[in-house]
């Protein structure tokens, strides 16, 4: 045994091992800032990554531009056939703006769950490896960017701020895993029926909406927008077209499949929504990745 | 010249590969494949095969704790792999022939091999579900595809690059 402890190589190894752990245990933790190491590495690297993703941005843009292009004739009927109704709706929609003036003077209220202030940012990188829907903006807390803040491009929503350094930000993704991640949302209608989006299906691609009020109709086509009530998001984000309506597990309310609006695979510019109204600390089970949806489950698969 | 020539493509291939992951994943006939780029690690395995395993290592350290903290916020993870893929890229090849062929080969072995043990960690941790069959068929073959592809344009270019840098040093020497 005494050679045992002699091989140098051997009790290196021994002690990196319990380093490793250690280290992997600490970040696996949930930490709500990074620490300053971490930070400075970050915005080191974000800084270089944003010069780099400037030109590939451009040529991104440069490919879609003649995608786009290829696809005028047809674009163009399209829009043209749309054009009349447009007129009409444009008066409508200000005529209802001015009674909405109206009335928010007559209610002596000013504030609304759906304004924010837009921050623009760039998407600078995504997470390589794809194991985590991730994306990293170059806008971060010296920009006025706080965590938990709703990511969003013109065709809707895409996910949430959920680390802030003073340059960059991290965005997870609806896409994501985490069954904690969840966005209230409502389905416009006559009646509008609110629920959750809790969860992505992976083999339908598509967003799942559960908690629906079983009382109130939902159908296949119905467009899904955020509805400000879970206390982060601004109201009226679009999310999605409902494709599939069913009932939950347990047949107490309605689930619904939801295909998200904006397209999140080629991301680059995003808008940041800074809401306006009050805003909460709106983190459940700490915003780990521990199943709070199925807690028993979770139990189970431990022991 | 060449000298800093060698580190210098390593830091653009760090910076390149996020920029090529967003045009993943992509979707064919209803079905979506991930295609993870990954450069750096093929750069650095070439340069524990041609240079030297232990400037690998070190390369692989450095390359894998940015890694970890920038993207996956998991310290511990990449700056063990890189390292040990070096390491073991640099170990295989005193026994076998440096053809270019065969280089290219171990290389995107090893990387099949990378991302089988990221999964399995992955899925240690409950970050992902998929089961195994998904997880070959809609990311570890396009992955492997795509990465050969890249090294089989641009192989040929690391090995002349290094090459380059281990002519000066012998006659540096001499």
């Amino acid at each position: 045994m005494p050679h045992f402890f002699f091989n140098k190589k051997l009790i290196l190894l021994l002690i990196g091992m319990v380093f490793l752990v250690a280290l992997i245990s600490f970040s696996l933790r949930e930490r709500t800032n990074a620490t300053l190491p971490e930070q400075i590495i970050k915005d080191t690297v974000g800084v270089a990554q944003s010069i780099v993703a400037k030109p590939a941005n451009y040529i991104t843009g440069v490919i879609n531009n003649i995608d786009s292009l290829l696809n005028t004739y047809e674009e163009n009927k399209r829009l043209k056939a749309r054009l009349d109704e447009y007129a009409a709706v444009q008066a409508e929609a200000s005529d209802l703006k001015s009674d909405i003036k109206k009335f928010q003077e007559l209610m002596d209220k000013s504030e609304s769950l759906k304004a924010y202030d837009p921050i623009h940012a760039t998407v600078i990188a995504r997470n390589p490896d794809q194991w985590e829907e991730k994306i990293i903006l170059d806008k971060g807390s010296s920009h006025g960017v706080e965590k938990n803040m709703a990511v969003m491009t013109a065709k809707g929503l895409v996910g949430k701020v959920t680390l802030v350094t003073p340059f960059t930000s991290e965005v997870e993704l609806l896409y994501t895993n985490n069954p904690n991640y969840r966005v209230s949302a409502m389905v416009q209608g006559d009646k509008q029926a609110y629920g959750l989006i809790e969860g992505y299906d992976k083999e339908r691609n598509e967003l799942i909406m559960k908690r629906i009020d079983s009382r109130v109709t939902v159908k296949k086509g119905q467009q899904v927008v955020s509805s400000g009530l879970g206390g982060i998001f601004p109201k009226n984000v679009p999310i999605g077209e409902i494709t599939e309506v069913s009932t939950d597990d347990h047949g107490l309310t309605k689930m619904a499949y939801v295909k998200p609006s904006a397209d999140i695979s080629i991301l680059d510019y995003v808008v940041i929504a800074k809401r306006s109204a009050t805003t909460i600390d709106g983190s459940d089970g700490n915003t780990s990745n521990e199943d709070l949806t199925h807690p028993q489950k979770g139990k189970e698969e431990a022991e | 010249m060449v000298r800093f020539l060698i580190p210098a493509v390593a830091v653009l291939l760090f910076l390149v590969e996020p920029e090529f992951a967003m045009f993943s994943p992509i979707e064919v006939k209803g079905q979506i494949f991930y295609l993870v780029p990954r450069f750096l690690i093929l750069y650095l395995i070439f340069i524990s095969i041609y240079y030297s395993r232990q400037r690998a290592v070190m390369y692989g350290l450095f390359f894998g704790v940015l890694y970890d903290v920038f993207y996956i916020d998991i310290i511990g993870l990449y700056s063990v792999l890189f390292p040990l893929i070096c390491f073991l890229a640099g170990s295989i090849v005193k026994v076998i022939h440096q053809h270019l062929v065969v280089t290219t080969t171990i290389s995107v072995v090893l990387v099949a091999i990378l991302e089988f043990i990221l999964y399995q960690f992955f899925y240690l941790i409950d970050f992902t579900t998929i089961p195994l069959s998904d997880f070959l068929r809609s990311r570890l073959l396009p992955t492997i595809i795509a990465n050969a592809l890249f090294l089989m344009i641009l192989g040929w270019a690391f090995k002349y690059l290094i090459n380059a840098r281990v002519l000066q040093r012998a006659r540096e020497v001499s």
